[in-house]
């Protein structure tokens, strides 16, 4: 094999969702034996290129060629064309949690299989020992992996990509789960394979990793390769902030609404965001103020906005309000199809029930001519357009199911608002309306938590930044903080 | 925005259309599907058998139908929020058993408490809540699922009307346990004045009532209630516990209609009971359903019952074609509704 020549080359890769162009015409090669790190802010499309090149998602345009095989895209799959070539770990295990360690790590490899494709349990279990033994991993072969820890899992997941023999990895964000030892036994097993020719792509939020794992530098902004191929050696971490934002300074629109005097509307003492930990948090909210809660997927920030808003039980600590009761809570939680509005239900339903109590009467029968007046005024406040308030919210698009979401949180005229990545898969046009709604609420005196992985969105917003890592509270920006301090921040350098 | 709100800004021309499809849409939704079918069933029945049609027999299928009613609605609180309860069976054969062997002397059959009769009614329903009771709690704090935690309870329960029993059936248990199934008031049999009444009071609940709409919330999507800020669990515990009740009701007007407590009541009931659900447009994932479709589908199985009995089918023939025209209707139901509505739902 000719191994000057690169192992993965794509070309002119492009990717449309919906209306959103993700990739547009990106190119993107991999020499052998070489860790090429991918690096972008949120939404720069990272994780969609590495989603082509394994097929996980079809590219709409380009060739693709890995090792030998070759594939001209065309919107239809092909993962399968180039699965011998190339392992995908991502963001998230995906690991069947009813098998065991073996049966995860060798689900349909050759290796341990025998006549008529029937498994050996013997081998796969030696071997599974074996690699676990060499990662110096302290679990048994038959353990469930459902049992195991987050960081383990992930390692696991690693590890089944590594063994099923391919020339190129793709790593995205592999750390954020792992432990710094953890991390250290994956770097040196990164370093050892790449000794031995196999290539890496590495998506990472943390530069400093970058700078000690990777070779190469590749640099993606709004879908566009703005860095190509650059040595991680000529390269700093202020000039890689710099092209990760770009020219165009976000228009800092954020308006500081606080009324800094004010007794906070809700504080958390000492809350635990952890079943098993010692670190306690302290945070409070003031009338006015958009505070945003920022940091890594897991590290915190999610579990501390659920028990704000009452919908999870701080494992130690206490949440109060200003006085003895605690106030009314409106929440936007993350995932509006999982558990933001109900599909079959009406627009009118659903805000509804985000205020039984207060429209309904003694005996608790619903007033209808109030409901029709507050649903209606809710749905003119958030911009819900429906082709009437009895359309089923399945059949509205994103951006106005999301701005239901938000009507039904606000429903029962609530103190504080708790909006967990509150446009998240929302068009630009809605996004702008929700910025300007939150905006809106604050200046009536609201206080508004918003957990973000957007730097954009945070640095419209939040009035004040707060980075939650590991259960902690790790750094704060308020005020007039630039978008280069929110990106280092939340890079993990800062 | 308050045009588009209204939707009616939309040209004339599709006007006509488009009021039409909404009619359709409302039709549907609001579980009237069916009842283009009972009435041309009425009137084959009409035709076909000249008994049909007679005030006496349109009463008797009424009454024969309030048990099933009542145990449809009572199953239609858990099948909203898309849970199941087998046992409402068992409690229709249980409750009022173990109220007639408290009130019967031993020498009938009894325990010899010998219990004035009105305190029947008091154990029926009493059992029949503390069942429910128990099967909430199975399924909020144990975490089973429903559908084997009261598959067990059934079982259990019909072992239990044995045991309390003795195997023997119970006669004449009481003139209050068994008033409500036998008794007539101007001329209309009590039990179809109790299914009525219940009907609408509960169909207003489903429709109006704050605990109506967190029942089709829970039923629509469980996180979402949950984040809208409803409390879930009582919900669904409390969706048991009324299940529970009504079909402890239902069970006492079975009891009160045949004047006596039999060891075999309620055997089969359950799956009448889902039939009439999913006819009337019940869904069984939860979130969808109303009142007038449900009595809808008790009034269709009734009917159909009466007619092949009337049409002097044998009686073989009346179970087989009850289960082929159950399967039609669900067709039909499922259809309408996806067609309606554009929501596809699991039945």
């Amino acid at each position: 094999m000719d191994i000057t020549r690169p192992i993965v080359e794509m070309r002119n890769i492009s990717k449309t969702f919906g209306s959103t162009k993700a990739l547009k015409g990106v190119d993107f090669t991999v020499m052998h034996g070489e860790v090429h790190a991918l690096l972008g802010r949120n939404g720069a499309g990272k994780s969609t290129l590495v989603s082509t090149m394994s097929g996980l998602v079809a590219s709409d345009t380009g060739t693709i060629r890995i090792a030998k095989t070759e594939v001209t895209a065309n919107g239809q799959p092909y993962a399968a064309k180039i699965r011998d070539d190339i392992a995908h770990v991502q963001q998230t295990p995906q690991l069947f949690n009813l098998l065991t360690v073996a049966e995860n790590l060798f689900l349909e490899n050759a290796v341990v299989q025998k006549k008529f494709g029937i498994v050996s349990h013997k081998r796969m279990l030696d071997k599974a020992s074996a690699l676990l033994q060499k990662w110096n991993i302290n679990i048994r072969a038959e353990a469930l992996a459902g049992e195991l820890s987050a960081g383990t899992r992930q390692l696991l997941e690693i590890m089944k990509a590594l063994c099923r023999g391919v020339p190129v990895i793709i790593l995205d964000e592999p750390t954020a789960a792992l432990s710094n030892a953890e991390k250290r036994m994956l770097f040196e097993q990164v370093k050892a394979l790449k000794a031995l020719g196999i290539s890496f792509i590495y998506i990472s939020h943390h530069l400093d990793e970058v700078f000690e794992v990777a070779d190469t530098v590749t640099i993606l902004r709004d879908g566009l390769v703005v860095k190509e191929r650059e040595k991680v050696s000529n390269l700093t971490v202020e000039l890689i902030a710099d092209l990760m934002m770009g020219e165009k300074t976000a228009r800092s629109v954020r308006v500081d609404h606080t009324q800094a005097e004010a007794p906070p509307l809700l504080r958390a003492k000492g809350v635990g965001l952890y079943p098993v930990t010692d670190a306690g948090v302290d945070f409070h909210i003031q009338p006015g103020e958009i505070v945003a809660l920022a940091g890594p997927v897991g590290g915190g920030k999610e579990a501390l906005a659920m028990m704000l808003a009452g919908q999870l039980t701080p494992y130690k600590g206490k949440i109060s309000g200003s006085n003895e009761t605690l106030p009314t809570i409106g929440l936007v939680p993350t995932d509006r199809h999982a558990s933001g509005y109900v599909g079959i239900l009406g627009v009118r339903e659903n805000v509804a029930i985000g205020g039984l109590e207060l429209l309904s009467g003694r005996f608790g029968f619903i007033k209808l001519d109030k409901e029709a007046a507050h649903v209606g005024g809710l749905a003119r406040q958030t911009n819900v357009i429906a082709s009437s308030l009895e359309q089923a919210v399945s059949q509205l698009s994103g951006g106005n199911q999301q701005k239901v979401v938000f009507a039904r949180a606000l429903c029962q005229n609530p103190q504080v608002i708790v909006a967990l990545s509150p446009t998240r898969g929302v068009d630009v046009g809605a996004k702008e309306q929700l910025y300007a709604l939150l905006r809106d609420l604050a200046s009536r005196g609201l206080g508004v938590v918003v957990v973000s992985d957007e730097e954009d969105e945070i640095a419209q917003l939040a009035n004040r930044v707060v980075t939650v890592f590991e259960g902690k509270i790790t750094g704060e920006l308020r005020g007039d903080y630039t978008m280069k301090d929110l990106i280092l921040r939340m890079e993990g350098v800062a | 925005m308050s045009t588009a709100m209204t939707g009616q800004a939309k040209p004339g021309q599709e006007a006509g259309r488009s009021r039409l499809a909404a009619f359709g849409s409302a039709f549907v939704s609001g579980g009237y599907t069916m009842y283009p079918v009972l009435a041309l069933l009425v009137l084959v029945g009409a035709i076909v058998a000249p008994n049909f049609a007679t005030g006496i027999n349109l009463i008797n299928i009424l009454e024969q139908v309030s048990v099933l009613g009542l145990t449809t609605i009572g199953l239609t609180f858990v099948v909203l929020i898309g849970r199941l309860d087998l046992s409402l069976e068992g409690i229709v054969g249980f409750a009022p058993m173990l109220a007639a062997v408290c009130l019967v002397p031993a020498t009938a059959g009894g325990f010899g408490f010998e219990l004035p009769s009105w305190m029947g009614l008091v154990v029926a329903l009493g059992t029949a809540g503390l069942i429910g009771y128990f099967n909430g709690f199975m399924v909020v704090r144990v975490g089973l699922n429903p559908f084997i935690s009261t598959l067990g309870l059934l079982v259990l329960l019909r072992g239990g009307v044995l045991i309390v029993s003795n195997g023997r059936s119970i006669y004449s248990p009481g003139p209050a346990l068994t008033y409500l199934g036998s008794a007539k008031l101007f001329g209309l049999p009590v039990s179809v004045l109790v299914f009525a009444f219940v009907a609408i009071a509960i169909g207003l609940v489903f429709k109006y009532h704050r605990y109506g709409r967190a029942l089709y919330a829970i039923g629509g999507n469980e996180d979402a209630a949950r984040a809208a800020g409803i409390n879930v669990d009582r919900v669904i515990w409390s969706a048991f516990v009324y299940a529970g009740l009504l079909a402890g009701l239902a069970g006492v007007l079975m009891t009160g209609r045949l004047d006596s407590a039999v060891t075999t009541q309620g055997q089969g009931i359950i799956f009448s009971a889902f039939a009439a659900a999913v006819i009337g447009g019940v869904s069984l994932g939860g979130g969808r359903g109303t009142m007038v479709g449900l009595v809808s589908g008790v009034l269709l199985i009734g009917v159909i019952n009466n007619l092949l009995t009337l049409a002097q089918v044998p009686s073989f023939y009346v179970q087989a074609s009850t289960g082929a025209v159950i399967i039609v209707a669900a067709v039909l139901t499922t259809v309408a509704s996806r067609r309606s509505s554009g929501v596809r739902t699991r039945t």
